[in-house]
């Protein structure tokens, strides 16, 4: 994925107090300019070339700022209309602020395609009316999707009409505010919305090299037979707290039901430790672990090991995956987060390790303003018209992005020495992550499987 | 082919999951230039995206005297400077290099190949590979038989797991020597293990013109004589022979490009929807069509082909040299550099319509497209002024360089009078998919290793492509018709307009 421009883009309309039908108006009158751009009376305006309506919703202007950069990473090479909507309290009710940028590229056939980016800055709570916000800017005939940036009003009537417009809702599960009962809301929207609506999930995309190294292993005809022989699975997750406890049950969820294993019971100790007990073909009762590890260099709730054994046909076998297992320790932004944790220790539950983390995530989010606050009275610019030069990324959310990792799968079979295979997954990028989710369809019943078998087990444990 | 074992439960969902199982692939002239530009680094990139299993290693084989680690360097030097992907992951590049490995083979002696064959079986234990091998000739098709003899007297050819043989085009230079070759091949390897490969099949857009046509209900209904006039096929490359003379002295456009490449395109355009996307369902109707190509005998050779080669010109803003004056080409050569044909598929959904065909180097620019041009409008009820500027439907398929897809049809110029115009609807390749187009040899390695040949051609293809081919290069070098010359930078010889203008149309603008 190309890294996304970092140029300003400067608005070529903007308007403050206006209604929808002003930004409606605005656009059609952009888009006949840029259809005549360059096409004498007699040759033919450029025909409309978008892929995609992507829709961003956020809550704070740093999620509005890495929308809008993800989101123009992705029309370079996709030209799209994108909205991003944010909630402003100084606006107005009922009313928004709006600008309109363009940004235009030359395709590889040599024809010029205008990528519209529109911001709106909303009154009330965006979630409330962005059904009737954004319905009449929504391009026809082509895909909608709703890319919800931090947590999703699960619940809230507006958030449940706001998903009728869409094709797809994207989330990104890892990031969750309460990420149990939020997890717990999004497979509640899965299992309830209108058939047509897709559900991508961030989390589910980091997951993607834990099944493809899983699904490789049992790939070949002669191991195909160990899938009945499995008889311990393990999982190592990062962070103690059932909130840190989805990824693993993703990931759990997804090889259970693929398996077609059913969930007898589950049980969850103190500190994270747990247990599942799946009955699995041959009506044999097996036990899946979670272990939290304590981890410095992954996020909280990352996956960072994988075990699973058996034996089949008088063959044992051993498929280990292992993220990071030579890793150094890192120092910086997650050392910040680290330490700023430790500022605020968790209670004796996992309620009160909740509430720990979100101070600490709090105080983070502080330390950002003070930080950008501090670069501007230093630099004299605007808000937003500079960066710090090589700044400190302090982690905002829960989740970092990651930073290149290795997946190192070690695999034992029979007597035979073990085979080590190193693996490398990309530096985590948001937008490439994002464009992979879009490249799918965002309709994955896969996912929608593994959700619903996840937050069965999340519930249970 | 039929797989008795069940779907993978685990792969399902797994975007552009495609894994096989794990093999060692031996490159047979691991040192030469195919290995260099598009062999390694096609392999690198399936392991850059995770596409090759726990196991998999590349042997590589070649007359050079190196060893395991100085191949590594050498797959180092050209994975840099040739990837697709750049700049190359050092991190992957350094994981790939522990699965490459060389031995010394010169392919005339038969211990250095038991030598290769132990090689095989220790990786093979201790790579858990099963015994599954591809074994890639990256060699010149003179040494296809000794490789494949070799195989076979020391045993390589057979054992647990699966064992296949991978063979670059040509597929001979004439029909005999076509035979002569699937005859050794087939000797050694069963049919389904031999791979062909014409890179061209891996391209997504080739692949594309399936989907097209069978994944839409709108086309199939007009395509055929009913309502199509006729079709064209254009391979035009910018370049000269470069460093390819002596090779391509040999050959020319027929042999080069018109006898794997042009039919292979008017194959998947002509061909019956097969009952399944699979190897055998789609190569039968591909066969089928080569087979109903009517033969251009005697006479007919002089008045339905054009036989060019390119004279000095200027090419994309550059001066460039005529053929005879290339690089290892002989002075006198008649070899052509350009050709077009008239042909027709003699079925009943072709019948009557012309299918022409050009291919040439040093054109004004490098272009692959297929047009199916529509007849006219039975009757236009909007008079003829006002359709003055309109031309008959169209559809291109565009395979190079912009991938894509255009329908050209006629529409009222705004205005207070009723005016038509051509107008086109185009549909972009690469914006309209948020994915990256994988390299054509990336591809096809992997259906190789998967064991999937739907892209690579069958002996029963080859064979009849050159039964067409044949005639015409006989008459040819006979000097029927006689040997055209184009400025390079034009789109070949006047006679090439004039085959069209005889039936009353022309080539369209590529």
């Amino acid at each position: 994925m190309s890294t996304p421009q970092d140029t300003k883009l400067e608005p070529v309309w903007h308007a403050e107090g206006v209604h929808v039908g002003d930004v409606l108006s605005a656009l059609g009158d952009i888009r006949r300019k840029f259809a005549r751009v360059g096409a004498g009376d007699e040759e033919q305006p450029h025909s409309r070339n978008r892929v995609m309506t992507l829709v961003a919703v956020a809550t704070t202007e740093a999620d509005e700022k890495r929308a809008l950069r993800a989101c123009r990473a992705i029309t370079v090479h996709h030209p799209s209309l994108v909205i991003v909507v944010r909630e402003q309290p100084d606006v107005v009710k009922g009313r928004m602020d709006a600008s309109i940028a363009t940004d235009t590229h030359q395709s590889s056939a040599g024809l010029e395609v205008q990528c519209e980016i529109v911001t709106l800055h909303v009154g009330s709570a965006a979630g409330e009316h962005l059904a009737p916000l954004v319905d009449p800017l929504l391009l026809s005939g082509v895909p909608t999707y709703l890319w919800w940036l931090g947590t999703p009003p699960f619940g809230n009537r507006g958030f449940t009409e706001a998903l009728k417009i869409g094709d797809a809702l994207v989330v990104d599960s890892a990031h969750f505010d309460q990420p149990y009962h939020s997890f717990l809301g999004l497979a509640d929207v899965a299992a309830s919305s209108h058939e047509h609506l897709g559900i991508a999930d961030f989390q589910w995309q980091r997951l993607s090299p834990w099944r493809e190294m899983i699904a490789q292993f049992f790939e070949p005809k002669d191991r195909r037979l160990f899938m009945q022989g499995i008889s311990e699975v393990g999982v190592d997750y990062v962070g103690d707290g059932r909130g840190n406890r989805i990824g693993a049950a993703l990931l759990i969820g997804w090889f259970s039901s693929a398996l077609g294993w059913k969930l007898e019971r589950a049980v969850g100790g103190s500190g994270g430790v747990g247990a599942a007990h799946f009955m699995v073909a041959g009506n044999r009762l097996l036990e899946v672990a979670f272990r939290p590890v304590p981890k410095a260099d992954l996020s909280q709730g990352a996956i960072s090991a994988v075990r699973i054994g058996g034996a089949s046909g008088g063959r044992t076998f051993q498929l280990s995956i292992l993220r990071d297992p030579e890793r150094p320790h890192m120092l910086g932004a997650e050392g910040a987060a680290m330490e700023l944790r430790e500022l605020h220790p968790s209670g004796e539950d996992h309620a009160g390790a909740e509430v720990a983390e979100r101070k600490a995530a709090q105080h983070r989010e502080t330390l950002l303003k003070i930080r950008d606050m501090l670069h501007h009275t230093n630099t004299g610019d605007l808000p937003g018209d500079s960066t710090l030069k090589n700044p400190t990324v302090l982690a905002r959310d829960r989740r970092h992005p990651d930073n290149a990792q290795i997946l190192l799968t070690m695999i034992d079979i029979g007597g035979a020495e073990t085979l080590r295979h190193v693996q490398h997954v990309d530096a985590e990028d948001e937008a490439a992550l994002l464009l992979e989710l879009l490249s799918t369809g965002a309709h994955d019943a896969v996912y929608d499987r593994s959700l619903a078998a996840a937050a069965e087990l999340m519930r249970a444990l | 082919m039929t797989d008795p074992v069940p779907p993978n439960p685990l792969a399902e969902g797994l975007h552009d999951y495609r894994v096989a199982d794990p093999s060692l692939m031996v490159i047979f002239g691991a040192t030469g230039d195919l290995s260099a530009r598009k062999l390694l680094p096609a392999v690198y990139n399936l392991a850059k995206q995770r596409l090759l299993p726990a196991g998999f290693a590349v042997v590589g084989a070649a007359i050079d005297d190196l060893n395991d680690d100085s191949f590594r360097k050498h797959a180092t030097e050209v994975i840099t400077k040739f990837s697709r992907t750049q700049p190359v992951d050092g991190r992957v590049l350094q994981s790939f290099l522990e699965s490459v490995f060389y031995v010394r083979v010169d392919f005339g002696k038969v211990d250095d190949f038991k030598a290769l064959h132990r090689k095989l079986d220790d990786l093979d234990h201790a790579r858990h590979v099963s015994g599954n091998r591809v074994f890639y000739c990256a060699t010149p098709p003179p040494t296809y038989e000794t490789i494949a003899e070799q195989l076979k007297a020391t045993g390589m050819n057979a054992g647990p797991g699966f064992q296949r043989i991978v063979v670059e085009k040509p597929f001979g230079s004439d029909l005999k020597s076509a035979r002569e070759l699937n005859r050794i091949l087939q000797r050694v390897f069963h049919e389904d293990s031999v791979f062909r490969i014409d890179h061209y099949l891996g391209k997504e857009t080739v692949q594309n013109i399936l989907a097209f046509r069978f994944a839409n209900l709108i086309f199939e209904p007009v395509w055929n004589s009913n309502l199509i006039d006729s079709v064209q096929i254009t391979a035009a490359e910018e370049i000269g022979v470069e460093m390819r003379g002596a090779y391509y002295d040999k050959a020319g456009t027929l042999r080069d490009i018109v006898q794997n490449h042009a039919l292979q395109l008017l194959a998947l355009v002509a061909m019956e929807p097969p009952v399944a996307f699979d190897a055998n369902a789609v190569r039968d109707e591909k066969v089928k069509v080569l087979r109903a190509l009517r033969p251009i005998l005697d006479d007919e050779v002089a008045k339905a082909t054009v036989r060019g080669q390119y004279t000095h010109g200027w090419v994309l803003g550059e001066q460039v040299t005529g053929y005879r004056q290339e690089h290892a080409v002989a002075p006198g050569s008649l070899t052509e550099t350009f050709a077009a044909l008239r042909v027709f598929v003699d079925n009943w959904r072709w019948a009557g319509v012309p299918f022409y065909i050009r291919a040439g180097k040093r054109l004004p620019k490098r272009v692959t497209e297929i047009r199916i041009l529509f007849k006219r409008t039975p009757h236009l009820m909007f008079g003829r002024k006002a359709a003055e500027d309109l031309d008959p439907n169209a559809i291109t398929l565009r395979i190079q360089p912009e991938e894509g897809i255009s329908l050209r049809f006629g529409a009222k110029v705004p205005s207070a009078g009723m005016r038509l115009r051509d107008v086109t609807m185009d549909f972009e390749y690469m914006t309209s998919f948020l994915i990256e187009t994988p390299e054509a040899y990336e591809r096809l390695l992997l259906d190789c290793m998967i064991g999937d040949p739907t892209l690579f051609t069958r002996a029963d293809e080859v064979e009849a492509a050159w039964a067409l081919i044949d005639p015409i290069e006989a008459a040819w070098r006979d000097d029927r018709p006689p040997l055209a010359t184009y400025a390079a930078g034009t789109w070949g010889p006047a006679a090439a307009d004039k085959l069209l203008h005889a039936d009353g149309r022309e080539w369209h603008r590529a």
